[in-house]
This record gives C-alpha cells, sequence and structure tokens, in this order.
C-alpha cells in the first residue's frame, strides 16, 4: 500500500494518478455519507470515511485492521485534517484525532508515504 | 532566482524571507512590497511591527495591496523583490477599491498572472505564502473558495519558482532546488 497525505487542494489525487497510472473510475471518493470500497486501486478522501466512523461510533483503525487483505495493494489518500488548531466542537476533535490514528497506522503499514505540498511530492518513507 | 516560502503562521517565514532576500540582492537593491491594506488599529499594530522587523536591512518599501506586477515599473526590475504576502494580496484582489457584494471570481487567475510576471522579470523574488490547509473544519463556502483559491496560486507559484520552501515550527523543509542558509 502506497498512502498519499497532504493538505486540501495540494495536489494528492493527480500525484495518485500521475505516479500510479490510474484512470479516475479507478479511483473510489469516500463521501460523509457513503460506503467505503476497499478493493478499488485507489481510495481517496479518507478523511471522509474518517467522519463517518465518528458518527457511527467505529474505530477506523480497527475498521482498517480487520480487512488488510483488501487494501494491503492499494493507493490511499487522505487530508492531513490533524494538523490545524484543535477545534471547538466535539465531533470535529474526535474526527481530528481519529484521522491522525488511522494515518498513523495506514503510514506504518506502507511501503511508501508522499506528503504533498503545494503540488511537490515529499517523500516521508 | 525565485524562492517561495509557505508554512504556518507565526513559524518564521517573514523573517527567513528576508534573510533569503539580503542574500539573493548581494548588496544590490532590495524592494519590500507591502501588501497589507490596514482596516483598523490591529492592522496598523501590526505593520508597524513589521515596519521595525525591517528597520535597518536596507529595504526600500513599495504599498502595493493590488496590481503587483507594478512593482516592476516602480522600481528597477533587476532588483530583489520579496512580496509578503500572497495570502492579503489574494484577499485585496478578491475585493477590488470600493468594491461591495461578492469577491471577484477572477481574483486568483489575475494575481497568479501578476506573481509569475514577478518571478519572471524580476532580478529576484521571494514570495511568502500561508499553508492553511490541514483543518479539521468544515468551512463555509466563501472560506472554503479562498483556500482553493489561494492554493492554485500557491501552486502556480510553487511550480514556478527555483527554490519552494516549507517552515514548519521554525524548522526548514527544502521541497524543490536547493537553500543554504
Amino acid at each position: 500500500m502506497d498512502l498519499i497525505i497532504g493538505g486540501a487542494y495540494q495536489g494528492k489525487r493527480e500525484y495518485a494518478k500521475s505516479r500510479f497510472s490510474l484512470g479516475e473510475e479507478e479511483i473510489f471518493t469516500c463521501r460523509e455519507d457513503g460506503e467505503i470500497c476497499l478493493s478499488a486501486r485507489c481510495v481517496d478522501r479518507l478523511e471522509e470515511f474518517t467522519l463517518r466512523c465518528v458518527r457511527d461510533g467505529v474505530d477506523p483503525v480497527a475498521f482498517f485492521r480487520e480487512r488488510e487483505g483488501e487494501w494491503q495493494d492499494s493507493v490511499l489518500i487522505c487530508q492531513d485534517i490533524f494538523c490545524g488548531v484543535v477545534p471547538l466542537g466535539a465531533e470535529n476533535r474526535a474526527w481530528r484525532e481519529a484521522t491522525g490514528r488511522l494515518c498513523v497506522y495506514l503510514s506504518g503499514k506502507a511501503v511508501s508515504v508522499t506528503r504533498m505540498f503545494c503540488g511537490l511530492a515529499q517523500r516521508l518513507k | 532566482m525565485n524562492l517561495f516560502i509557505s508554512g504556518g503562521a507565526k513559524n518564521g517565514k517573514s523573517s527567513l524571507a528576508q534573510r533569503a532576500a539580503i542574500k539573493l540582492s548581494a548588496g544590490g537593491p532590495k524592494i519590500y512590497v507591502a501588501t497589507m491594506i490596514p482596516c483598523d488599529d490591529e492592522d496598523r499594530a501590526r505593520i508597524a511591527r513589521h515596519v521595525a522587523d525591517r528597520a535597518g536591512l536596507g529595504f526600500t518599501t513599495l504599498e502595493l495591496g493590488r496590481g503587483v506586477e507594478r512593482c516592476l515599473e516602480l522600481a528597477d526590475p533587476a532588483s530583489t523583490f520579496l512580496v509578503d504576502s500572497v495570502t492579503a494580496l489574494l484577499l485585496n484582489e478578491m475585493y477590488p477599491e470600493n468594491h461591495t457584494g461578492d469577491a471577484d471570481p477572477g481574483a486568483a487567475r489575475r494575481l497568479t498572472d501578476g506573481l509569475l510576471t514577478v518571478a519572471r522579470r524580476a532580478g529576484n523574488a521571494v514570495f511568502v505564502s500561508d499553508a492553511i490547509y490541514s483543518d479539521a473544519i468544515r468551512y463555509d463556502s466563501f472560506t472554503e473558495h479562498y483556500r482553493a483559491d489561494l492554493a492554485s496560486v500557491d501552486r502556480a507559484l510553487a511550480a514556478a519558482c527555483d527554490t519552494v520552501l516549507e517552515l514548519c515550527a521554525g524548522n526548514l523543509i527544502v521541497h524543490k532546488g536547493v537553500w543554504e542558509p
């Protein structure tokens, strides 16, 4: 699995498509109210999935750990929403922390971790 | 030589940018492009702090809240220009003078063109922006559009500049090119 993180609008998805020769149809985009499809070659917007986890009382790390076989060869993309100010709302705080923990777990499992900054790729692992 | 610097608030971007401009100028003229159009006493106090920080460093200050490319006409284009900040320029361009109502949707494109002109024609240029892309908050649509627009300007500048630096808690990350302090 290859993990790509970075802030909003920093070019994560374009980079994934270019580096891994992904077509738009091979990318599953998580939505706040939608399902996750771990069998896709690439899963984008994991931060939307973690928000749903927070609302449903699901631990995203446990969710991924139980399904490791499904995503171990995937490209996963997540926004680093855990860098900003601690938000005032309890849900946003839980979301921020759940996303941080998931990215730490996924970084440990990844063969490569890349952080995007202004369209430039920084290799973290 | 062009340098793009971004990162979090109060991480040392402006002082790094000043040191970089001094070094790049190699004794030649240095132009500080001041971008903030003050609205209240807090702004005026911030400007006074920045002016005091720059005192004695040998910068000539040009106040250009909008139309940043005019710095090339108002000063010798062979100078070293320090533009601080892209963030303020975008907000100013979104609201032209005496403007009421919605933000100008052409602001980001216009600002990108102006900054790329400076990058291309200036002797040296240092650009400072702000990384405002990593929050666990659902912003209102105005703020979200502003973030998307700023990112488009940042990315165009990062692509055009020789060196791209990020400051993280005062620590330097070199994303592109080389940088020797």
